[in-house]
């Protein structure tokens, strides 16, 4: 493991009795990247985060957590990681703040109170609330500001939006963003594919428990098929966009809208409508679903 | 362990000052009911003509004329089974209450081992414990009726000590449990069951002589109650207090090795046994099919 490296892991396997959660997990995250790790349920994101830190040990295979193997010294990596589960659970009997206190109690009293304060107003969380009084999202944020209150160096986040309303949301990204100008690798789950766009610098996928692919977001959003629908300023023959490559006429009405569907790139289309009056276009966004569809069938095409 | 240990506590100080509260009232009124029933004519004789196998079963009944005998009946004899529904629901759902919640994941993510949170809880749990017999013990020695009873404060203290040995014993084996079994509700149950079986066991074998040697094997055999009055065994307090260091040691190297289970998920991994089930099952829908063709 180089320097560079916030977390590796080769060929990590774990089982739960007949069932394979993790059949070979080769995975690494370069320091300062944010890296968003995708898969459908039960594909193995969970069992991979809570293998880092220890809270399960894997059958078989290395992995190493900003230079440290957590099974060896888990406490020295748990000092240097902020977490966030994915079922975030908390003592209802405690407010906010005593909540927090016994975290921070458990990190040997070395956190910053005035960077929890900022973080909950921030999110705009009451520490006084007793928790089982708090709706998903702003128990939500109570996990988020635990994850981030030490200032780590790593940050391991199972599904840290869900929960969040959409201003909240782009709070948490933001924080997320900030984090990594000061250093902080950040490695997340999400079913968000928006989110994974927005602050994710590289993209796993995880299907059955095995990586199946790495690369950029764009490159996994283009691998899906996206609709755009175009309103023209004018009445239009719009024939000849169905012969642009990766690009196919769903339908059109009167020659002044149209519905296409488009796969790969949208060079083509784009240079293709400047010689077209368009007013307004619009395109949906392939939902993670979608993404996760083109990615299989591409895979299941390439082993035909 | 500070914080774990303090955690802890926090956590229990409900039902501490509740069990508190129940002894220190149940105490305070056997406490001032001593010397009237002393006062009693004809008690001893009344006694002695109950049947001879419930005298047997609850121990010797006539002693309650002395101090000793007194606080045997009254208070010792049960109180394992009394104060034991706390140690045994607290200890299986001491460090498993917060996996099945779901939040031991966020605790064991914080820089803190294993075996700091193990100890952190259980000296907790042992605590809450001593806390309780300790208010206990003062309620028999504070009140003025007290006096009346002729025993030093020393005397009063002897029989809280084998109580509390077979409380942490029996809470201890609970957690252990909890951290084999399924579910901490199954190993507060089993722990619970044990003891209310042990108690029961010890007052048959009073009344039959042929279960003598199957107690001997329980630890219950070995409290002593109110006769630690006159001295302690111990012998006695010291295997007790030995099964509960053993039955920790166990509970704590299975958390070390076991993984966390994530809230709501039940794990019992018997593979002999769920390999048999599998196989009878299979076996049964083999002779089905068979059957059909």
């Amino acid at each position: 493991m180089n320097q560079n490296q916030a977390l590796i892991t080769q060929g990590l396997t774990k089982s739960y009795g007949r069932i394979r959660a993790l059949r070979g997990v080769d995975l690494e995250v370069q320091r300062g990247e944010i890296l968003g790790f995708l898969g459908p349920n039960g594909a193995g994101k969970t069992t991979t985060i809570r293998c880092l830190l220890d809270l399960i040990r894997p059958d078989s295979g290395t992995l190493r957590v900003l230079g440290i193997d957590p099974q060896a010294d888990p406490v020295a990596v748990r000092a240097r990681v902020g977490y966030l589960p994915g079922e975030l659970s908390l003592e209802a009997n405690l407010r906010v703040e005593d909540q927090l206190k016994y975290y921070e109690e458990l990190r040997g009293n070395r956190t910053d109170s005035k960077h929890v304060r900022a973080l909950a107003k921030r999110l705009e969380l009451d520490l006084t609330m007793p928790i089982r009084n708090l709706s998903k999202g702003n128990k939500q944020k109570v996990g988020v500001i635990q994850a981030l209150m030490h200032r780590p160096e790593l940050l391991l986040l199972d599904e840290p939006t869900a929960g969040l309303d959409p201003l909240m949301q782009q709070e948490v990204y933001r924080l997320l963003k900030e984090a990594r100008v000061e250093g902080t690798t950040v490695f997340f789950s999400s079913h968000i594919i928006s989110e994974v766009e927005a602050i994710a610098s590289r993209v796993a996928i995880i299907r059955q428990g095995v990586i199946v692919e790495e690369a950029e977001p764009r490159h996994l959003v283009n691998m899906a098929v996206r609709r755009l629908h175009v309103r023209f300023g004018e009445k239009v023959d719009p024939g000849p966009l169905d012969r642009v490559e990766g690009v196919s006429l769903v339908s059109q009405s009167n020659g002044l809208h149209a519905t296409l569907q488009v796969s790969g790139d949208m060079d083509n289309l784009i240079k293709a409508l400047a010689n077209f009056p368009v007013s307004d276009f619009d395109i949906e966004r392939p939902s993670l679903e979608e993404i996760f569809l083109a990615y299989y069938r591409t895979a299941d095409e390439e082993v035909d | 362990m500070a914080a774990e240990f303090k955690h802890t506590l926090r956590r229990l100080r409900g039902q501490i000052s509740g069990w508190s509260i129940g002894l220190t009232l149940y105490s305070v009124m056997m406490v001032s009911l001593y010397g009237s029933i002393q006062e009693i004519e004809g008690l001893t004789e009344m006694l002695q003509s109950y049947p001879p196998e419930l005298l047997a079963f609850f121990g010797n009944l006539t002693a309650i004329t002395t101090a000793q005998g007194y606080m045997d009946v009254y208070y010792f004899s049960y109180m394992t089974v009394i104060i034991g529904i706390f140690v045994v629901s607290t200890g299986a759902s001491l460090i498993v209450g917060d996996e099945e919640k779901g939040t031991l994941d966020l605790i064991l993510s914080q820089p803190v081992s294993r075996t700091r949170l193990f100890l952190g809880r259980y000296l907790g749990l042992v605590m809450a414990v001593t806390l309780i017999l300790l208010i206990g013990w003062l309620t028999w020695v504070l009140p003025p009726g007290s006096r009346d009873m002729g025993l030093t404060w020393v005397e009063f203290l002897r029989p809280f000590l084998p109580l509390w040995a077979e409380l942490l014993l029996f809470g201890t084996l609970a957690l252990f449990l909890s951290l084999v079994m399924p579910a901490s509700r199954a190993a507060g149950m089993t722990a619970g069951g044990l003891l209310v079986a042990n108690f029961l066991l010890v007052g048959l074998a009073n009344i039959n002589q042929d279960l003598q040697r199957a107690v001997e094997f329980t630890p219950l055999h070995y409290y002593q109650g109110g006769s630690a009055i006159d001295g302690l065994n111990w012998g006695w307090l010291a295997g007790l207090l030995a099964g509960s260091l053993v039955l920790m040691l166990l509970a704590w190297w299975r958390f070390q090795r076991r993984d966390i289970r994530l809230g709501g998920e039940r794990t019992w991994k018997l593979p002999a046994l769920s390999s048999l089930l599998r196989r009878r099952s299979t076996s049964g829908q083999q002779a089905q099919g068979q059957a059909r063709s």
